[in-house]
């Protein structure tokens, strides 16, 4: 069974005044474990696409299917906590809560699963540590590099034990060397612990490493093609 | 929870300076509203106490009608009955008998109506501080017959002084016009000017031999260990003995029955209006903590924060910003009243004004537990309410803000 899954979906932005389709017609299916990256020029879709996977926009028509469950249809209440236990989010920025720790935000999204104190700081400093921020673990957001905040982000995500993490553009903002650091840990996860990455991205290096490629062109998609990935590393 | 407390608590110190404004408005208002009524507790008490220690008392007995006509053949039945109980009751620390009528002054200068207030100088003086009064010459336990002692006022409106004599012209428990001439002997000036107008003081023995042929009490003033057993004194007085009417201070002076309800109100009214000031300064604050925290609210409940625990976390952030200043300012209040209460805060610059009015011109501020408890009640209440609207803005915003890439 796929892990996500969009049947038909389309977004028409702004349908009465001056219609912007976003979306036409897309069909993916997405399963466990894959590594995948969507493509395409800007305004193609991607970010459109990644948030109606993620249950944080409703589509025109069509629907989205996650861990065979219809998404699109959900209250608004069902659908936050639907998010909170299944899809973890890794954004281009503003990720983390600016007041606390990168263990403090790393175990936020833990307790607000209310899991036992205990479990939360041993999960997060080993999610910390695997991200490479052992040492870290204190900072602040503001203390840290572009870099080290999308570990965290990324830690965090991971700590929510999501059936799928979603990226739009999380090396965007970054240095190279940071975007292939980030790159190879997200990799890793997915290896070594099967964790599911969907990621938008319009790095060549980036896409490189995806080892499906989703390309859309103008809403809808124009090639979907698995590609070989040499397991190297940066760093 | 702690967590959200924990965010809340830190997000009010991301704008130093912004919450350091709003807290400073929040301290310097509660401070002010605190002593203000702490100020106004204390002239409402120091008259209350005032008004119960001179001249009222904290219960008095008098003939059912006596307080509305006046006369002098309404006057305590059973007198000598109601003494020996007051005496015997352990809740009665001092009490004084007194015989009363009104009628008219008479001096080379002019006439006006008193009310003539006959009473034994060593028991009043043990029951009320009436004597600490006297402005000059001396009290009634002078040796001077027929001595009477007037209000400063009267005395300046008929021009006179100690020694000389006035006459008094009342209606005898006969219901026959009777007339004495009294010796001033002292001037007295309480808190009221109408009162040292229209109240003269003579010895009850004197007054009673030109009353009648038998020994006649109109009121008889109470004082007992606390003011709160006025209540059950008066009702055993009133199941006990028939034809009289025992009240309490606050059926006696619906005055200051008033002034002791308008306290409780001046609190809720003065912090209201502060508070109300202070909470367009709270929603301002949290709406522009809010517009500049839309991306980061929005990534919170894109990763799966619910509204509820969104909401709690911006109410918990102006709950306890407010919270902290109003600690701060009842602080500084508690501290301000407990020094003012020692020594007073003094009003003499005002206090001609003051004393027309009949209050005395250095004010002991107080403020109770309970009031203290009243003005966090309406702070946190208003908090609140000016707290919902921004967190109502808060759980309405679009995760899609996280997700914006520009
Ligand atoms: N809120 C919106 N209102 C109206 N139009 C929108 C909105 N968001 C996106 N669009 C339009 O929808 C189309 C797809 O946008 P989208 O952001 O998904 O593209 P993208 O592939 O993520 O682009 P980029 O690579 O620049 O991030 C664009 O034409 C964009 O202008
Ligand atoms: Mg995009």
């Amino acid at each position: 069974m796929a892990i996500v899954q969009t049947k038909n979906l389309s977004k028409v932005y702004n349908p009465d005044t001056v219609p912007v389709h976003a979306l036409r017609d897309v069909s993916i299916s997405i399963e466990k474990g894959e590594f995948t990256s969507i493509v395409g020029p800007s305004g193609s879709g991607k970010t459109t696409l990644l948030n109606m996977l993620g249950g944080l926009d409703k589509p025109s028509s069509g629907s989205v299917w996650v861990n065979g469950k219809e998404i699109t249809s959900m209250k608004e209440s069902d659908l936050i906590d639907f998010r909170l236990y299944n899809i973890g989010f890794v954004f281009q920025h503003y990720n983390l809560i600016p007041v606390f720790t990168a263990h403090e935000n790393v175990s936020f999204i833990m307790l607000l699963q209310n899991r036992s104190k205990k479990e939360i700081k041993e999960r997060a400093d080993e999610l910390l540590e695997e991200v490479g921020l052992g040492d870290r673990k204190n900072a602040r957001p503001v203390e840290m590099s572009g870099g080290q905040q999308q570990r965290v982000a990324v830690a965090r995500a991971l700590a929510s034990e999501p059936k799928f993490i979603l990226a739009d553009e999380p090396t965007a903002n970054l240095d190279s060397t940071s975007a292939m650091n980030l790159l190879d840990i997200m990799s890793r996860m997915n290896r070594e612990q099967n964790v599911t990455f969907v990621f938008s991205t319009h790095d060549q290096r980036v896409i490189d490493r995806a080892r499906r490629v989703i390309t859309m062109v103008d809403g809808a998609i124009h090639k979907d093609e698995y590609q070989n990935v040499e397991e190297t590393k940066t760093g | 929870m702690k967590t959200l407390l924990t965010i809340a608590w830190r997000n009010i110190w991301r704008h130093p300076a912004r919450s350091g404004v709003l807290l400073a408005a929040i301290v310097a208002g509660l401070w002010a509203g605190v002593v203000t009524v702490g100020i106004i507790n204390g002239l409402l008490q120091q008259r209350i106490d005032y008004m119960i220690e001179s001249e009222i008392t904290h219960a008095q007995i008098h003939h059912p009608e006596f307080l509305a006509e006046g006369y002098s053949w309404l006057h305590i039945p059973h007198h000598d009955e109601i003494i020996n109980w007051l005496e015997n009751d352990s809740r009665v620390v001092n009490y004084t008998s007194r015989t009363i009528t009104d009628g008219m002054l008479q001096s080379p200068v002019k006439t006006s109506g008193v009310r003539i207030r006959g009473i034994d100088a060593e028991t009043e003086r043990q029951t009320t501080t009436f004597h600490e009064n006297l402005i000059e010459g001396e009290y009634l336990d002078s040796d001077v017959p027929s001595a009477i002692i007037i209000g400063a006022e009267l005395a300046a409106e008929h021009n006179m002084e100690t020694g000389n004599r006035v006459v008094l012209t009342f209606e005898d428990i006969n219901n026959e016009l009777t007339s004495g001439s009294f010796h001033i002997v002292g001037i007295f000036r309480s808190a009221s000017v109408e009162y040292d107008r229209r109240n003269v003081f003579v010895r009850s023995d004197e007054f009673i031999e030109l009353l009648g042929d038998q020994p006649v009490f109109h009121e008889i003033g109470i004082m007992l260990g606390h003011e709160e057993q006025a209540g059950e004194v008066t009702a055993d007085l009133n199941s006990r003995f028939a034809g009289i009417t025992a009240q309490t201070w606050r059926q006696l002076s619906p005055e200051l029955s008033m002034l002791v309800e308008l306290g409780g109100v001046m609190v809720i009214i003065i912090t209201m209006i502060i508070m109300a000031a202070l909470a367009f300064g709270i929603l301002n604050t949290m709406l522009m903590a809010l517009f500049e925290r839309m991306r980061e609210i929005g990534m919170l409940i894109s990763i799966g924060m619910s509204k509820i625990r969104v909401f709690s976390t911006i109410m918990f952030e102006s709950v306890m910003l407010t919270l902290t200043g109003t600690v701060a300012g009842f602080v500084l209040a508690w501290g301000t009243i407990r020094y003012l209460s020692g020594s007073g805060l003094n009003l003499e610059m005002f206090a001609d004004g003051a004393a027309q009015l009949g209050w005395d011109h250095v004010i002991y501020p107080e403020l109770t537990p309970g009031e203290y408890v009243i003005i966090l009640s309406v702070v946190i209440l208003i908090t609140l309410m000016a707290s919902v609207y921004p967190a109502i803005k808060g759980i309405r915003i679009n995760p899609l803000e996280a997700a914006k890439n520009t």
